[in-house]
């Protein structure tokens, strides 16, 4: 058996149930993105071509959402990164009777994404939230809150890290542990400091699963939905209003089923490009270090 | 000296590690120990003043009364977070076992052997990860409408593999990869490619094969976005779409905070668990 | 002169406040006979399950309700709560004729759901006379949409009762002799207030849920004596000058001047209720019922007993929040669509015992009022009421605030209500944080409804 049929044995049942399950909605979408539906005065369709397509290119608030999506997912990569790495080292170095902590800091990632946007609603709030319960420790009748305007992204970006991370941290764990030890031992012979160990023995066999990571929370916070919206439902006003809150609020409330699915598939070419983007840029070459 | 100050630096790292894990999670949970008068003060309050088990309780459909005297209502959202609790488990189990079985062959295959068509076959297995649920939302219902399969337990199944095996496959990839470049050498021994990989891959790669089964339990037992629309108001409502009901219309936060803990416990002991065999595997390096 | 959205009429209720005992008469009649006589038995025959949907309010009164009638009249009704974004949810469901036969529903949804043909209105149950004669007119004329009255009474309250916590508004200086007569009053109040040292005298009702910020501004251009739209024919009718632009530049001074907290624009309607219930507000437009929670000393320690409200001195607060029961017209055998009249015919009107009884259970456990003239005017709902305000001899008062209440039946009564409700939503938020003029708000507010009056053929 050849490589190729081996991989074909075991790929294309699954493909098979993929392509079934979601070719229908897919097509769906695709149909109706070039139709106008209309459920009223009784149902009806219309073809209109591109108009939904062009549509959404014309209206200001796709391309606002469409900024707020991209911000929101590039600082939720770099916090994952940087607070999963973190936590990955931590885990590594727990040692014997401390060992059991290793099961409360993944604990964030048990936590899902909407039960996350709830904790992290009434974390932020000033109404209910931590920093003025702080504050008011200390005697001021202040309230601090995050959820505000101008940094509510970057507070909801940090929630999603904080669900996100352990995840990661518990990949680039699995990654350490299969460093051979003899690694450490020669770096140990050389005299190396700790940051140069980390530098040259921890870190490269880890970058592909970073690799890994950064598609996958890309694609996981541009589709990100049901966490934004019991977080802070758009808001406060239109702030945090991403593509995926656009989208719902057209498609799923006013029922504009045309001009929304012709907006999603906007989102899916994003989608598909940030992650091929990664691919070709950062991935080929990491496939090829290996 | 250098010992003593990477302790210290150590021990402070894990703390704010701890506080960080810990403090959101905190913040809202001992809601559930709080009447709702002691949720709403303003400012809020940082300890229970009074902790009590009441919501515990009234989630599941009981009577509490507290030392007060105060009797606290049971919640007649009771019916729905059991048969939640008992959906959410069917439909998680059902779906790591699947998805367990399905990814760990395709993710072995595209981490560690060479063969034409390898990139498009791989995306083609991820693209419907790519989908924003959102966006299928409606043709997904009318379809499930047809096919008789909204509020049944096999529809939500099946939407949750296509997120699940996408997913779970490519973390696995990376995982794979790293391990050492064993089957050349179980080849030269004669091995057939299934064998090399039921007998040598597998077990080596244990620790790996776990965290995707919790992976992919995680994906199932948290999904909201489906479960909202295909499940919610039948009979098999799962967890997360339960709990929900909590946080529109009637705010009952100490409910929420009660059956958002209780959501918790099945993950945390898997975690529990998975964390000692991660701890045993650090002696499985082979090439050492 | 002001002219109001709606028709709306008070005499019914003014009557209840004059005298209670005449009103019933209508239950010593005998409704059980009177259905009988009408050829309507209401137990279930068809053996089939009828489905029945609602949001999550109260769910173990319904559950209660729902095995009353399953035991007592061989009902097979099968109840769940559907949890999230309700209205959306139950739209999917009528769209793909799915398994549901009585739903909850708001008036603008029950208009949509009507639009879209999936729902059978009341005209088309065997009592629907006797029952539109229980109703007080105007909230069945706020619920009937091309002569056809879409659903039976589940609730009416007051979006936008004037809730006042006294104690703080006494240690301010102030007492009930100062309580503002009308919005510019309210808002000059909020910068005494502010004199007196009180950082957050206000609670907006400026909160994201879809009844959030929109609803706010609806009611109080309607309650300065505006109007937005037609309620005949829905052509767009506010103007810069008038009550909707006097409404946007008071609210530009006051979110300029900081009197509302930023994360209020974040809120669901929990976390703008829990911010209210904890004390460090002293005005806020909330529900009518929820004076009961409010003064609820288990469920609002902070408060309880303090919080009172703003009486009708020549202008109305708020607007009518209403829901009915809806019975929906699926494809299903004549038997179960039988079947689906008699248990909404049992659960939204009278028992089998002649009592409206689900009503006045809502009435009792919750301060829910209803549209039946039988329920508000009975001894039960007086005192329910005088039990649930922090005085009881502001019921009087309680029921004037409720009986002038608008309707807005232009942007309501109409198939494009809850389009342009969600536009109106994003376009205030805009015009708050992107600091938009207040002309542009209202010229392209009258654009959207001609768009949609186009886009919907309605002339």
């Amino acid at each position: 058996m050849s490589n190729l049929q081996f991989a074909l044995l075991v790929t294309v049942p699954v493909l098979c149930f993929l392509v079934i399950v979601v070719a229908y909605p897919l097509g769906y979408a695709l149909w109706v993105s070039f139709h106008e539906v209309s459920f009223f005065g009784g149902y009806s369709t219309e073809w209109v071509g591109l108009d939904n397509y062009v549509a959404v290119l014309e209206d200001g608030d796709f391309w606002r959402s469409a900024l707020l999506s991209v911000r929101f997912t590039v600082e939720s990569v770099i916090f994952t990164m940087l607070i999963g790495l973190g936590l990955a080292l931590i885990l590594r170095d727990l040692r014997g009777r401390w060992v059991w902590l290793r099961a409360i800091l993944i604990l964030p990632w048990a936590v899902s994404p909407y039960g996350t946007g709830i904790l992290f609603a009434f974390l932020g709030r000033g109404q209910s939230g931590i920093g003025t319960a702080f504050i008011s420790l200390f005697g001021s009748e202040e309230t601090i809150n995050l959820i505000a305007a101008n940094i509510v992204v970057e507070y909801l970006a940090l929630g999603n890290a904080w669900n996100l991370a352990p995840l990661l941290a518990f990949f680039l764990l699995a990654s350490m542990m299969t460093t051979p030890s003899r690694l450490y031992d020669l770096a140990a012979i050389d005299q190396i400091n700790r940051f140069e160990v980390f530098l040259h023995v921890t870190l490269p066999p880890l970058r592909f699963t970073f690799f890994v990571f950064t598609c996958i929370i890309t694609v996981l916070s541009l589709k990100q939905f049901d966490y934004i919206f019991t977080e802070t439902q758009g808001g406060p006003g239109n702030a945090s209003s991403v593509l995926t809150y656009q989208l719902y609020k057209i498609s799923f409330v006013n029922l504009e089923l045309g001009l929304g699915a012709a907006m999603s598939f906007y989102l899916l070419f994003l989608i598909l490009a940030v992650t091929l983007g990664l691919y070709f840029f950062w991935g080929r070459r990491e496939a090829r270090n290996a | 000296m250098r010992e003593k100050r990477w302790t210290i630096w150590m021990t402070l790292s894990v703390i704010v590690a701890l506080l960080w894990t810990l403090v959101p999670m905190y913040w809202t949970l001992k809601y559930a120990f709080e009447t709702h008068s002691e949720i709403a003060a303003f400012p809020p309050l940082i300890f229970p003043p009074n902790p009590q088990v009441a919501a515990f309780f009234n989630i599941f459909g009981h009577d509490y009364t507290l030392a007060s005297g105060q009797v606290v209502k049971g919640s007649g959202q009771a019916q729905q977070i059991m048969l939640g609790l008992r959906n959410s488990l069917i439909v998680a189990i059902v779906v790591t076992i699947i998805t367990t079985l399905v990814v760990v062959p395709l993710s072995y295959v595209y981490a560690r052997l060479e063969f034409r068509f390898k990139t498009a076959l791989l995306m083609a297995v991820l693209l419907s990860v790519s989908l924003p649920p959102v966006s299928t939302l409606i043709p997904f219902y009318s379809l499930y409408v047809q096919l008789d399969l909204v509020g049944t337990l096999t529809g939500l199944i099946i939407i949750t593999l296509t997120i699940t095996i996408p997913i779970v496959t490519w973390m696995l990839i990376g995982f794979f990869r790293n391990l050492p470049p064993i089957e050349n050498l179980a080849r030269i021994d004669g091995f057939s490619k299934a064998y090399t990989f039921i007998r040598i891959i597998v077990p080596m790669a244990w620790s790996g094969i776990l965290v995707a089964a919790v992976i992919a339990f995680l994906f199932s037992w948290n999904e909201y976005v489906y479960a909202q629309v295909l499940v919610t108001g039948s009979r098999a409502v799962t967890l997360p779409a339960a709990m929900s009901g909590f946080l529109f219309q009637v705010p009952n936060p100490e409910h929420l905070a009660a059956s958002l803990t209780i959501s918790l416990l099945p993950p945390f002991f898997i975690a529990f668990f998975l964390q000692r065999h991660i701890v045993e595997m650090n002696l499985s390096d082979p090439v050492r | 002169m002001k002219k109001r959205e709606t028709g709306m009429t008070r005499r019914g209720l003014l009557q209840s406040t004059a005298g209670v005992g005449v009103a019933a008469a209508a239950g010593v009649l005998g409704p059980f006979d009177f259905a009988r006589a009408q050829g309507m038995d209401l137990a279930a025959t068809s053996g089939e399950p009828i489905y029945f949907r609602g949001w999550n309010f109260r769910t173990d009164v319904v559950q209660a309700n729902v095995e009353r009638y399953n035991t007592n009249l061989n009902g097979k009704v099968d109840y769940a709560t559907v949890t999230g974004d309700y209205p959306s949810i139950m739209e999917k469901s009528l769209i793909a004729n799915a398994d549901l036969d009585v739903l909850y529903a708001n008036p603008s949804s029950a208009v949509r759901y009507y639009g879209g043909n999936w729902i059978m209105p009341v005209d088309d149950m065997p009592n629907a006379e006797e029952i539109k004669a229980g109703m007080y007119d105007n909230i069945r004329e706020a619920w009937s949409y091309k002569g056809k009255l879409l659903g039976l009474s589940y609730f009416v309250s007051t979006r936008g009762t004037m809730c006042i916590n006294t104690e703080k508004f006494q240690a301010a200086g102030f007492g009930e002799e100062d309580y503002p007569k009308d919005w510019p009053e309210l808002y000059s109040m909020l910068y005494k207030l502010r004199d007196k040292g009180e950082k957050t005298p206000y609670l907006a009702h400026w909160f994201a849920e879809w009844f959030g910020i929109s609803w706010g501004f609806v009611f109080e251009m309607m309650n300065r004596g505006g109007v937005m739209a037609d309620p005949e024919t829905h052509k767009p009718m506010m103007t810069v000058d008038g009550p909707a632009g006097q409404t946007l530049e008071d609210w530009k001074k006051i979110w300029k001047d900081g009197f509302v907290p930023e994360e209020v624009l974040s809120y669901n309607e929990a976390a703008y209720i829990d911010a209210f219930r904890s004390g460090r507000y002293i005005i806020s437009p909330q529900q009518i019922y929820d004076l009961k929670t409010f003064n609820d000393p288990e469920q609002s320690a902070a408060v309880a007993g303090k919080i009172g409200f703003l009486p009708y001195q020549g202008q109305p607060w708020g607007l009518i929040d209403s829901a009915m029961y809806l019975m929906t017209s699926r494809d299903r055998p004549d038997a179960v669509t039988d079947d689906v009249k008699k248990f909404a015919s049992w659960y939204g009107y009278k028992n089998e015992d002649g009592q409206i009884a689900v009503a006045e259970r809502w009435m009792k456990e919750n301060m829910l009022f209803s549209a039946y003239k039988e329920v508000m005017e009975s001894d039960l709902a007086k005192e329910t009421i005088q039990a649930s305000i922090s005085n009881p001899d502001d019921y009087e008062k309680l029921i004037e605030v409720y009986s002038h209440t608008p309707f807005p039946k232009g942007i309501w009564s109409v198939v494009w209500s809850e389009e342009f409700n969600a536009w109106l939503r994003e376009k205030l938020f805009a015009f708050l944080q992107q600091d938009l003029s207040v002309e542009s708000v209202i010229t392209e507010a009258n654009d959207e409804i001609a768009r949609l009056n186009k886009k919907y053929k309605i002339d």
